[in-house]
């Protein structure tokens, strides 16, 4: 008997789970479980390019996010590229939805960045050279402090020479090369000298953005989408300010890029054009700066209804001022957001509905065998598993979510399956067969293993697929259950099919 | 674990298998015209039950935006009107219910701000824990396809494997059609308890793939390989250990639904547990069938089996 018992401790699958099971603990000890923001709660952004991308300007996308959400001050964000078009933010700690929001804001502003003067662009974000801290007063005003290059301040010195008093503008992702159909109020509104600081005979903000962005302004007079699509001709897109979305459909029906801008509850003219058109300013050309003396400290400022409104857009510009501007145009698909409350609720069910699930196994094999020597084996053999895939899920820092629980406890579903064809061959045949041929074990073994294999392969090349072609957050789900399947046929499958020849006297 | 082999134990587990074995003959005495032909007729049912209610498509494929309210017990109906009135927007709610918590779920069209939603709800329900999601039906489109192009290649691919694993077109092909079975079914079973087809739910019709697969490769095995038995005592052996697998596995998953609340997982369970029954009925009945009838037909022109 005792011979037996070191045999069994010897053998090498033996030997391998136990050095996978003290290997996982110390793991899990050393370096704790990461979870998903699902559970640990925050946030997590799909968001698409405006067009398929290669993969130089996917990775620029990337860091240029990586490093624009850092200078926000945020902190355990990860940014993935999934394909050519996709990019997957996720940002812990999130405590409310606006927060989230705003973080929508600051990804989908692309970022490009200029000032205008006359029609004339005299610089543009890279001629950002410094970004100061941003500053708000009690008025709730805002104001980001920045530096230009010198040769956009001289540039700016040459165009505003004798010109006090004139328009300065500021944009952030101006609609440029577009089409602009606006209601009748608000053409008129851009067409007067409403936005021209203090010198009414200065060209007019639509006279500037024409020359400035090519942004031809038409006002909506019942234009058919075939008369809208016509004038575009040539165009990257049309903007619809404040139109039906019936006119939108058509006109991307019949592949024209349209973006509709919506008025907001009680949203004025005024601020409806500031919005549409990324307008900061206009500013006035103060009397020190018409003098033909270049001058490189600038600031950008606005006003806000509420002090936090006005943080928000502070910081929003200043983020993008101090990152630079995106390659290309990113919208956010798809949003979550989870708050950490929940998300601690969440990983306690998870925990439970773990052993809750163990406890079943356990009790429906002991119920099947009405033997303590399988269910003990079948029940510890998963219980082993799961920790081995949470020791490794820890070593690779993988964010466990809850796709990714799902899939460790249906790698474990997989697992109890095939102990029991193991146990089922190891019982099979009658009473008599089993004790008078040992050899037949082997053969056994065989063919439990041939099952076995073959199932896990196919679960194997069917979970692939989603770990490579899927999008968004379940890929978690097929690298659980793949590592859970590789870990069962490699590992406590094989220990479990000695444990059980031991215990059942096949031996 | 030094104690002597008893003789007594065995015994125990004998009857106990016996007894299961002597419920489980009446399925090895069927005639295997029956054992293919209920099933497919189910199959049939269900097809034309997906013809007539395909299941929804949930907001991640087709796009919209829901409000999860945690800790809020009240009428969907009322809430619904409520927050339609306030905000103007039709809105569908739907509660539920797990261990130790209740909420309600309230689905928006694309283009409501749920954080005006939220708003509403926290002046009725100020304790609630709220979360929200929100998707592009670009993206919902993009999910789509990709959820069908990962069904059919994971199908392929299974094909593939068990094709090189039994190197036998019969087999193989019954394995590849209970397979699809299991999934017309479950998909079905969806549409009758209203359960949407979402990227959680796609995740757990691939993953059926797996386990569906294992049931029928046992039996396979067990009929093809298993020559020193006859073909009844092959069929009870592997109907015996595929009843353990199910029941073990169908209980696991039992207790996952019951105890979480998340949705993702509660539909990745639901779903199994509607795959694994209507495997049951495929491996058992319809494989089986296939199988017996196949083995019949060749040992009656030669044995080819």
């Amino acid at each position: 008997m005792k011979r037996r018992t070191k045999k069994l401790l010897l053998n090498w699958r033996i030997i391998l789970l136990t050095v996978f099971l003290i290997g996982s603990v110390v793991t899990l000890a050393v370096r704790p479980l990461t979870f998903g923001i699902d559970i640990s709660g925050g946030v997590a952004l799909v968001a698409q390019t405006e067009h398929p991308v290669d993969a130089d300007t996917m990775q620029l996308v990337v860091d240029s996010l990586q490093k624009r959400l850092n200078t926000l001050g945020l902190r355990d964000i990860t940014v993935e590229a999934q394909g050519d078009q996709i990019v997957l933010v996720k940002v812990a700690n999130v405590t409310t939805a606006e927060e989230a929001d705003a973080i929508k804001n600051v990804i989908e502003s692309q970022g490009v960045f200029y000032m205008e003067f006359d029609g004339v662009i005299f610089g543009t974000g890279q001629d950002v050279e410094y970004v100061g801290i941003y500053q708000i007063k009690p008025d709730n005003t805002w104001s980001v402090p920045f530096r230009i290059s010198k040769s956009a301040a001289e540039k700016f010195a040459e165009l505003a020479k004798g010109k006090t008093g004139w328009p300065v503008d500021m944009f952030l992702d101006p609609p440029v090369n577009s089409l602009l159909v606006v209601p009748d109020s608000v053409y008129n509104l851009m067409n007067s000298s409403e936005f021209n600081a203090q010198v009414p005979e200065a060209p007019t903000l639509l006279q500037r953005i024409t020359k400035a962005f090519n942004i031809t302004v038409v006002a909506y007079a019942n234009q058919t989408a075939d008369e809208l699509a016509d004038m575009a001709e040539g165009r990257e897109k049309i903007v619809l300010v404040d139109l039906n979305q019936g006119l939108q459909s058509e006109l991307e029906n019949m592949n024209v890029t349209v973006r509709l801008v919506q008025r907001g509850p009680g949203e004025s003219d005024h601020a409806l054009i500031i919005r549409t058109l990324g307008l900061y300013g206009p500013y006035s050309v103060g009397e020190g700066l018409a003098t033909g003396q270049p001058q490189q400290d600038v600031q950008i400022t606005g006003t806000a209804s509420d002090r936090l409104t006005a943080e928000q857009e502070a910081r929003q510009i200043y983020t993008v001022l101090k990152s630079g501007s995106l390659p290309v145009k990113l919208n956010v698909v798809g949003m979550e957001f989870i708050s950490p409350r929940l998300g601690e609720n969440f990983k306690y069910q998870a925990l439970l509905a773990g052993i809750g699930a163990l406890i079943a196994v356990f009790a429906i094999v002991y119920f099947h065998y009405r033997n303590w020597k399988i269910a003990i084996p079948v029940a510890s053999t998963s219980f082993f598993e799961a920790i081995i895939i949470l020791g490794f899920a820890a070593l690779i820092q993988w964010n466990l979510d809850l796709p990714s629980i799902a899939g460790i406890i249906a790698a474990i579903g997989t697992g109890v399956d095939q102990q029991i064809v193991i146990t089922d061959e190891l019982l099979g045949g009658t009473k008599e067969t089993r004790i008078t041929r040992r050899s037949n074990v082997l053969k056994r073994m065989g063919r439990a293993f041939f099952v076995i294999f073959a199932s896990a392969a196919t679960t194997i090349v069917a979970m692939s697929f989603l770990l490579i072609y899927f999008v968004g957050t379940l890929k978690g789900f097929a690298f659980t259950t793949i590592l859970g399947v590789v870990i069962g046929i490699l590992v406590t499958r094989p220990a479990y099919a000695e444990i059980a020849k031991y215990l059942l006297g096949e031996d | 674990m030094s104690k002597p082999k008893t003789k007594g134990e065995p015994d125990a587990w004998e009857a106990v298998r016996m007894k299961k074995q002597k419920k489980l003959s009446v399925l090895a005495r069927m005639d295997y015209k029956k054992m293919i032909t209920y099933p497919l007729a189910v199959f049939i049912v269900a097809l034309i039950l997906l013809a007539v209610h395909f299941p929804h498509l949930g907001i991640d494929l087709q796009g919209g935006v829901v409000i999860t309210a945690y800790g809020v017990d009240t009428n969907p109906d009322e809430l619904a009107k409520y927050i339609s009135d306030q905000i103007g927007v039709d809105v569908r709610v739907e509660s539920f219910s797990g261990v130790d918590t209740k909420g309600v779920r309230v689905y928006a069209p694309t283009g409501t701000d749920p954080l005006e939603i939220i708003n509403v709800m926290k002046t009725k329900y100020p304790d609630a824990e709220y979360t929200h999601s929100e998707v592009q039906p670009t993206f919902g489109e993009i999910s789509q396809q990709q959820g069908i192009r990962a069904l059919i290649l994971a199908f392929i691919g299974m094909a593939v494997v068990v094709f090189l694993f039994f190197r036998n077109l019969v087999p193989s092909l019954t394995i590849m059609f209970s397979a699809l079975s299991d999934m017309v079914i479950a998909v079905a079973i969806m549409g009758i308890f209203g359960i949407q087809l979402t990227t959680a739910t796609i995740a757990a019709l691939l993953m059926l793939i797996g386990y569906t697969v294992d049931s029928n490769i046992l039996l396979t095995t067990r009929l093809l390989k298993r020559k020193e038995d006859t073909i009844e005592d092959a069929y009870l052996s592997a109907v015996s250990t595929g009843f353990t697998m199910s029941t073990t596995t169908l209980g696991a998953l039992f207790v996952l639904w019951l105890i979480s609340t998340s949705q993702t997982i509660d539909n990745i369970a639901v779903v199994l547990i509607f795959g694994l029954l209507a495997d049951f009925m495929n491996t058992w009945l319809l494989n089986a069938g296939v199988l017996k009838w196949y083995l019949a037909r060749g040992s009656t022109r030669g044995g080819k089996a």
